[in-house]
């Protein structure tokens, strides 16, 4: 779900903007001396197929695919965090708006990505790749839209000064039925829940597919050994 | 989907006076837009500033149409947090105008601008995994793009697709995204030791584009129109 600008009261996106702003400094830190000529390009693509699969349909449910989770596995937290700012940058430069709460809509993708690489590595290994990658999604997706209703619910609390506007010198609001956080924790929960199963079921068989043909991707060590090769290594 | 290579030409081919504004004053026009709708009370001087875009686009030959189709995903989200504040059409309205007016400036802004000179801008003051990263992702779109034009055609010529399926369909699917990301790797990876060996360090080799020049009137008097039409309001 892509927060669009204007929407939400400033305080709550320049804190999206602080919080980023941290977690993206500690993600830098973490990535020092990465082995770039290995995770760059491999950031780039995964970046670059979240924003394909956003923008494909899956019919007749009209759900768009995410693959952050996916993402996440692959990439680690720290890197996969990167890859979400640069989705949320390419979405704000492709015409899909968002440019002042991209800090939010980072926040929200990177835990996307984190959660479901930590779920994934903390599920146990007695479960088959496809059913960790899976419910890692399912987990990952289900804590996030919560974390999207509380923000919503927090932004609401500032909806009198959003809603009243002046006219004439007058102020009116428009209170008929007032604010419903119940509502759109309705529609966010109700119509996701489709969605997780669909993005769950295509994230573990993608995982599971690349943990057979190229199992050094999961193995996402951000620095390069000596003399050695990585295949293989540590690949669940 | 997003044509972003049909964007690509319009922003390379185009001889609009947008096209020859600089970077700078077209990112301080989208800037500009964006104050006016965080700030705006009211859906009509909002309104107005769309009309405003919308006139200009026209009047200089850009892909208006597109652009208003492509500022309509940001209405989405919008119009379910709308919803969800229950306050009448007036809010629903200004809630809309909001999240599309911007949408629409950055699409002015993205057909009239190849995506390079914008990252040479952007690079300027990214941290340097961001700014490779960036550019790797653009790169690795059109990559993804290529390959996924015959994706669709060879999953049906060699039977993986079963209408009625989903089960079947759902595992050739993801076993299509499984096989494109591994090539896009690949292909992704010589590209990026390509450049390496000749010099690339995270920056864009274009100078200049983030200058002011002659024809930045118009993207800062449009700007600056709209942001004036919301505060005077």
């Amino acid at each position: 779900m892509h927060i669009p600008d204007g929407i939400l009261p400033v305080w709550l996106w320049l804190t999206g903007f602080v919080l980023m702003a941290w977690a993206l400094a500690f993600a830098l830190y973490r990535l020092r001396g990465m082995d770039r000529k290995k995770k760059i390009p491999l950031l780039g693509v995964l970046a670059a197929s979240m924003l394909v699969a956003m923008n494909l349909e899956v019919l007749p449910l009209a759900y768009h695919l995410n693959l952050s989770v996916a993402a996440g596995i692959l990439l680690g937290p720290a890197l996969g965090f990167v890859a979400a700012l640069l989705v949320n940058l390419m979405l704000a430069l492709i015409g899909h708006g968002g440019i002042t709460v991209m800090g939010l809509n980072t926040l929200l993708l990177g835990a996307e990505a984190a959660l479901g690489h930590t779920l994934f590595f903390l599920l146990p290994k007695r479960l088959s790749v496809f059913w960790r990658a899976a419910l890692a999604t399912a987990g990952a997706l289900f804590l996030v839209s919560l974390f999207l209703i509380a923000i919503v619910g927090t932004s609401h609390v500032d909806v009198d000064v959003f809603a009243g506007h002046e006219h004439g010198g007058e102020t009116t609001e428009h209170k008929e039925g007032g604010t419903s956080l119940a509502a759109f924790a309705f529609m966010v929960l109700g119509l996701g829940a489709l969605g997780w199963i669909i993005e769950s079921a295509i994230t573990g068989a993608v995982i599971r597919f690349l943990s057979q043909v190229r199992p050094d991707l999961l193995a996402h060590r951000l620095h390069a050994v000596a003399g050695c090769s990585t295949a293989g290594k540590d690949a669940p | 989907m997003i044509d972003v290579a049909r964007i690509d030409q319009w922003a390379s081919d185009g001889d609009s006076p947008l096209h020859r504004a600089s970077v700078a004053a077209k990112l301080l026009f989208v800037g500009l837009v964006v104050c006016g709708a965080v700030i705006a009370r009211d859906p009509v001087p909002l309104a107005l500033g769309f009309g405003l875009l919308l006139a200009v686009a026209m009047t200089i030959g850009l892909p208006w149409r597109a652009i208003g189709f492509l500022s309509l995903y940001a209405a989405l989200f919008a119009l379910l947090y709308a919803v969800s504040l229950r306050r009448g059409a007036w809010v629903y309205a200004l809630v809309l105008l909001k999240s599309v007016t911007p949408a629409f400036a950055v699409g002015m802004l993205i057909v009239t601008t190849p995506y390079p000179r914008i990252f040479s801008v952007l690079s300027g003051f990214l941290p340097e995994i961001v700014a490779s990263g960036l550019f790797m992702t653009y790169r690795s779109f059109f990559i993804l793009l290529d390959m996924m034009d015959s994706f669709g055609t060879s999953i049906r010529l060699r039977g993986g697709f079963s209408p009625g399926n989903i089960i079947r369909n759902g595992t050739n699917i993801a076993k299509g995204i499984g096989a494109l990301l591994v090539r896009a790797v690949d292909r992704s990876s010589r590209l990026y030791a390509v450049m390496s060996v000749r010099g690339y360090n995270g920056s864009m080799a274009e100078h200049g584009a983030g200058a002011f020049t002659a024809q930045d009137w118009l993207p800062l008097g449009a700007g600056a129109a709209v942001l004036a039409v919301v505060l005077a309001w």
